[in-house]
Protein backbone atom coordinates (compact mmCIF):
# COMPACT_ATOMS: atom_id res chain seq x y z
CA UNK A 1 0.00 0.00 0.00
CA UNK A 2 1.24 3.39 -0.68
CA UNK A 3 -0.41 7.06 0.09
CA UNK A 4 1.62 10.18 -1.08
CA UNK A 5 -0.26 13.19 -0.06
CA UNK A 6 1.13 16.71 -0.84
CA UNK A 7 0.21 20.47 -0.36
CA UNK A 8 2.18 22.35 -2.91
CA UNK A 9 2.72 25.85 -2.51
CA UNK A 10 3.01 26.64 -6.19
CA UNK A 11 1.80 25.45 -9.46
CA UNK A 12 2.62 21.80 -10.16
CA UNK A 13 2.27 19.80 -13.39
CA UNK A 14 -0.83 16.93 -12.89
CA UNK A 15 0.31 15.30 -15.93
CA UNK A 16 3.99 14.51 -14.72
CA UNK A 17 2.48 13.24 -11.19
CA UNK A 18 -0.02 11.08 -13.10
CA UNK A 19 3.24 9.73 -15.21
CA UNK A 20 5.23 9.31 -12.25
CA UNK A 21 2.38 7.37 -10.65
CA UNK A 22 1.88 5.10 -12.84
CA UNK A 23 5.75 4.03 -13.44
CA UNK A 24 4.93 2.94 -9.56
CA UNK A 25 2.75 0.20 -10.56
CA UNK A 26 2.99 -3.15 -9.47
CA UNK A 27 0.51 -5.03 -11.38
CA UNK A 28 -2.41 -3.15 -10.83
CA UNK A 29 -4.74 -3.31 -13.66
CA UNK A 30 -6.88 0.07 -12.53
CA UNK A 31 -5.36 3.39 -12.46
CA UNK A 32 -7.99 6.74 -11.70
CA UNK A 33 -6.71 10.06 -11.85
CA UNK A 34 -9.21 13.34 -11.74
CA UNK A 35 -7.60 17.07 -11.41
CA UNK A 36 -9.55 19.77 -10.58
CA UNK A 37 -8.73 23.26 -12.03
CA UNK A 38 -9.71 26.99 -11.56
CA UNK A 39 -12.16 28.48 -13.63
CA UNK A 40 -12.18 31.54 -15.00
CA UNK A 41 -16.13 32.03 -13.82
CA UNK A 42 -17.54 32.24 -10.85
CA UNK A 43 -21.28 30.43 -10.45
CA UNK A 44 -23.09 34.13 -11.53
CA UNK A 45 -20.84 34.85 -15.03
CA UNK A 46 -18.36 37.37 -13.60
CA UNK A 47 -14.52 37.03 -14.09
CA UNK A 48 -12.11 35.45 -11.96
CA UNK A 49 -8.94 36.81 -12.02
CA UNK A 50 -7.19 34.02 -8.98
CA UNK A 51 -8.37 31.80 -6.61
CA UNK A 52 -6.61 32.23 -3.18
CA UNK A 53 -6.34 28.96 -0.67
CA UNK A 54 -6.22 29.56 2.77
CA UNK A 55 -4.41 26.74 4.65
CA UNK A 56 -4.00 26.27 8.57
CA UNK A 57 -0.37 25.22 9.23
CA UNK A 58 -0.33 21.42 9.96
CA UNK A 59 -4.02 20.77 10.66
CA UNK A 60 -5.06 21.09 6.24
CA UNK A 61 -2.07 18.20 5.68
CA UNK A 62 -3.33 16.43 8.45
CA UNK A 63 -6.90 16.62 6.82
CA UNK A 64 -6.27 15.16 3.30
CA UNK A 65 -4.05 12.35 5.43
CA UNK A 66 -7.12 11.46 7.09
CA UNK A 67 -9.26 11.70 4.73
CA UNK A 68 -6.85 9.09 2.08
CA UNK A 69 -6.21 6.90 4.82
CA UNK A 70 -10.49 6.70 5.01
CA UNK A 71 -10.14 5.63 1.54
CA UNK A 72 -7.58 3.12 1.67
CA UNK A 73 -9.52 1.39 4.37
CA UNK A 74 -12.74 1.80 2.40
CA UNK A 75 -11.75 0.39 -1.02
CA UNK A 76 -9.97 -2.13 -2.32
CA UNK A 77 -7.24 0.47 -3.70
CA UNK A 78 -3.35 0.01 -3.45
CA UNK A 79 -2.16 3.11 -4.28
CA UNK A 80 -3.11 6.60 -4.33
CA UNK A 81 -1.02 10.14 -4.45
CA UNK A 82 -3.41 13.51 -3.62
CA UNK A 83 -2.05 16.81 -4.49
CA UNK A 84 -3.70 19.88 -3.25
CA UNK A 85 -2.76 23.68 -3.48
CA UNK A 86 -2.40 26.63 -1.26
CA UNK A 87 -1.95 29.85 -2.41
CA UNK A 88 -2.79 32.05 -5.37
CA UNK A 89 -4.19 30.41 -8.23
CA UNK A 90 -4.83 31.52 -11.64
CA UNK A 91 -7.08 30.14 -13.59
CA UNK A 92 -6.62 27.60 -16.00
CA UNK A 93 -4.29 26.08 -13.01
CA UNK A 94 -4.59 22.94 -11.81
CA UNK A 95 -5.62 23.09 -8.03
CA UNK A 96 -6.17 19.19 -7.05
CA UNK A 97 -5.13 16.10 -8.35
CA UNK A 98 -6.04 12.60 -6.96
CA UNK A 99 -5.20 9.29 -8.34
CA UNK A 100 -5.87 5.70 -7.29
CA UNK A 101 -4.93 2.74 -8.55
CA UNK A 102 -6.47 -1.50 -7.98
CA UNK A 103 -6.54 -4.15 -9.22
CA UNK A 104 -9.94 -3.65 -10.96
CA UNK A 105 -11.18 -0.65 -11.70
CA UNK A 106 -14.43 0.14 -9.39
CA UNK A 107 -12.08 0.61 -6.73
CA UNK A 108 -9.94 3.31 -8.23
CA UNK A 109 -13.20 5.19 -9.38
CA UNK A 110 -14.92 4.93 -6.11
CA UNK A 111 -12.00 5.85 -4.10
CA UNK A 112 -11.35 8.42 -6.61
CA UNK A 113 -14.81 10.11 -6.31
CA UNK A 114 -15.14 9.47 -2.71
CA UNK A 115 -11.92 11.39 -1.59
CA UNK A 116 -12.82 14.26 -4.16
CA UNK A 117 -16.27 14.92 -2.35
CA UNK A 118 -14.28 14.67 1.11
CA UNK A 119 -11.88 17.34 -0.03
CA UNK A 120 -14.62 19.37 -1.12
CA UNK A 121 -16.15 19.68 1.91
CA UNK A 122 -13.80 18.42 4.99
CA UNK A 123 -10.61 19.08 3.99
CA UNK A 124 -9.13 22.47 6.18
CA UNK A 125 -8.98 25.43 3.27
CA UNK A 126 -11.05 28.26 2.79
CA UNK A 127 -11.51 29.61 -0.53
CA UNK A 128 -11.62 32.80 -1.85
CA UNK A 129 -12.89 34.60 -5.40
CA UNK A 130 -11.13 37.32 -6.87
CA UNK A 131 -12.40 39.26 -9.33
CA UNK A 132 -13.06 42.70 -10.63
CA UNK A 133 -15.35 43.32 -7.89
CA UNK A 134 -13.25 42.31 -4.96
CA UNK A 135 -12.93 38.74 -3.60
CA UNK A 136 -15.57 37.09 -1.97
CA UNK A 137 -15.43 33.69 0.19
CA UNK A 138 -16.75 30.19 -1.62
CA UNK A 139 -18.26 27.67 1.12
CA UNK A 140 -19.49 24.08 0.13
CA UNK A 141 -22.80 24.06 -1.85
CA UNK A 142 -25.96 22.25 -1.15
CA UNK A 143 -24.72 20.18 -4.11
CA UNK A 144 -21.11 19.63 -2.74
CA UNK A 145 -23.18 18.04 1.26
CA UNK A 146 -25.40 15.80 -1.33
CA UNK A 147 -21.98 14.59 -2.97
CA UNK A 148 -20.94 13.81 0.54
CA UNK A 149 -23.97 12.39 1.70
CA UNK A 150 -23.53 9.94 -0.84
CA UNK A 151 -21.11 7.84 1.05
CA UNK A 152 -22.82 7.54 4.14
CA UNK A 153 -26.41 6.70 2.70
CA UNK B 1 -5.94 34.79 39.93
CA UNK B 2 -4.72 36.36 37.13
CA UNK B 3 -4.82 36.70 33.33
CA UNK B 4 -2.52 34.95 30.04
CA UNK B 5 -2.53 37.09 27.00
CA UNK B 6 -3.20 34.62 24.37
CA UNK B 7 -3.39 35.54 20.79
CA UNK B 8 -6.16 34.03 18.40
CA UNK B 9 -5.70 33.46 14.89
CA UNK B 10 -8.60 33.99 12.27
CA UNK B 11 -9.15 32.09 9.54
CA UNK B 12 -10.65 32.40 6.03
CA UNK B 13 -13.60 35.12 5.96
CA UNK B 14 -13.49 35.60 10.08
CA UNK B 15 -10.25 37.50 9.48
CA UNK B 16 -12.13 40.26 7.41
CA UNK B 17 -13.69 42.38 10.14
CA UNK B 18 -11.01 42.38 12.78
CA UNK B 19 -7.59 41.37 10.77
CA UNK B 20 -6.04 37.92 11.54
CA UNK B 21 -5.14 37.74 15.00
CA UNK B 22 -6.78 38.90 17.97
CA UNK B 23 -5.22 39.29 21.38
CA UNK B 24 -7.02 37.92 24.60
CA UNK B 25 -6.88 37.86 28.09
CA UNK B 26 -7.46 33.81 29.22
CA UNK B 27 -8.04 33.48 32.83
CA UNK B 28 -5.20 31.41 34.67
CA UNK B 29 -7.27 28.38 34.66
CA UNK B 30 -8.19 28.21 31.33
CA UNK B 31 -11.79 28.63 29.44
CA UNK B 32 -13.84 26.68 27.61
CA UNK B 33 -14.30 27.53 23.84
CA UNK B 34 -17.85 28.16 23.78
CA UNK B 35 -16.72 30.66 26.38
CA UNK B 36 -13.48 32.53 24.45
CA UNK B 37 -15.42 32.65 21.42
CA UNK B 38 -18.73 34.51 23.30
CA UNK B 39 -16.27 37.02 25.03
CA UNK B 40 -14.48 37.66 21.84
CA UNK B 41 -18.17 38.27 20.22
CA UNK B 42 -18.59 40.75 23.00
CA UNK B 43 -15.19 42.76 22.88
CA UNK B 44 -15.35 42.58 18.63
CA UNK B 45 -19.60 43.26 17.98
CA UNK B 46 -18.15 42.70 14.06
CA UNK B 47 -17.12 38.76 14.66
CA UNK B 48 -20.44 38.45 17.06
CA UNK B 49 -22.60 37.28 14.46
CA UNK B 50 -20.04 35.34 12.68
CA UNK B 51 -19.18 33.39 15.90
CA UNK B 52 -22.55 33.00 17.28
CA UNK B 53 -23.68 31.07 14.43
CA UNK B 54 -22.66 27.58 15.81
CA UNK B 55 -20.11 27.07 12.42
CA UNK B 56 -17.13 28.14 14.29
CA UNK B 57 -14.72 25.11 14.90
CA UNK B 58 -11.71 25.43 17.73
CA UNK B 59 -8.61 24.45 16.42
CA UNK B 60 -6.23 24.32 19.67
CA UNK B 61 -2.26 23.57 19.50
CA UNK B 62 -2.96 22.01 15.92
CA UNK B 63 -6.03 20.12 16.39
CA UNK B 64 -9.88 20.85 15.93
CA UNK B 65 -11.31 20.32 19.25
CA UNK B 66 -14.51 20.11 21.00
CA UNK B 67 -16.53 23.58 21.80
CA UNK B 68 -16.39 22.18 25.71
CA UNK B 69 -12.62 21.68 25.31
CA UNK B 70 -10.49 24.09 27.74
CA UNK B 71 -7.88 26.81 26.06
CA UNK B 72 -5.17 26.99 28.39
CA UNK B 73 -2.51 29.62 29.23
CA UNK B 74 0.27 28.93 26.54
CA UNK B 75 -2.11 27.79 23.89
CA UNK B 76 -2.05 27.95 20.04
CA UNK B 77 -6.04 28.96 19.38
CA UNK B 78 -7.34 29.36 15.99
CA UNK B 79 -10.60 29.85 14.88
CA UNK B 80 -12.27 28.07 11.66
CA UNK B 81 -15.21 28.95 9.93
CA UNK B 82 -16.44 26.23 7.22
CA UNK B 83 -14.06 25.10 5.11
CA UNK B 84 -13.90 24.75 1.26
CA UNK B 85 -11.26 22.59 -0.95
CA UNK B 86 -11.12 21.89 -4.21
Amino acid sequence: MSARVELAVAGFDPAARLAAFTAALEGEGAVVSFTGHARSAAKDGGAVAALVLESYRSVTLASMEAIVADAHARFAITRSHVVHRCGTIRPGEAIVFVATASAHRRAAFEAADYMMDRLKTEAVFWKREEGPDGSRWIEPTEADEADLARWTA
Amino acid sequence: MGTTRVRIELCGRLADTCGRELDFDLPAGGLPVSAVMAALGEAHPALGEALAGGRIRACVNEAIVPAAALVRPGDRVALFPPVSGG
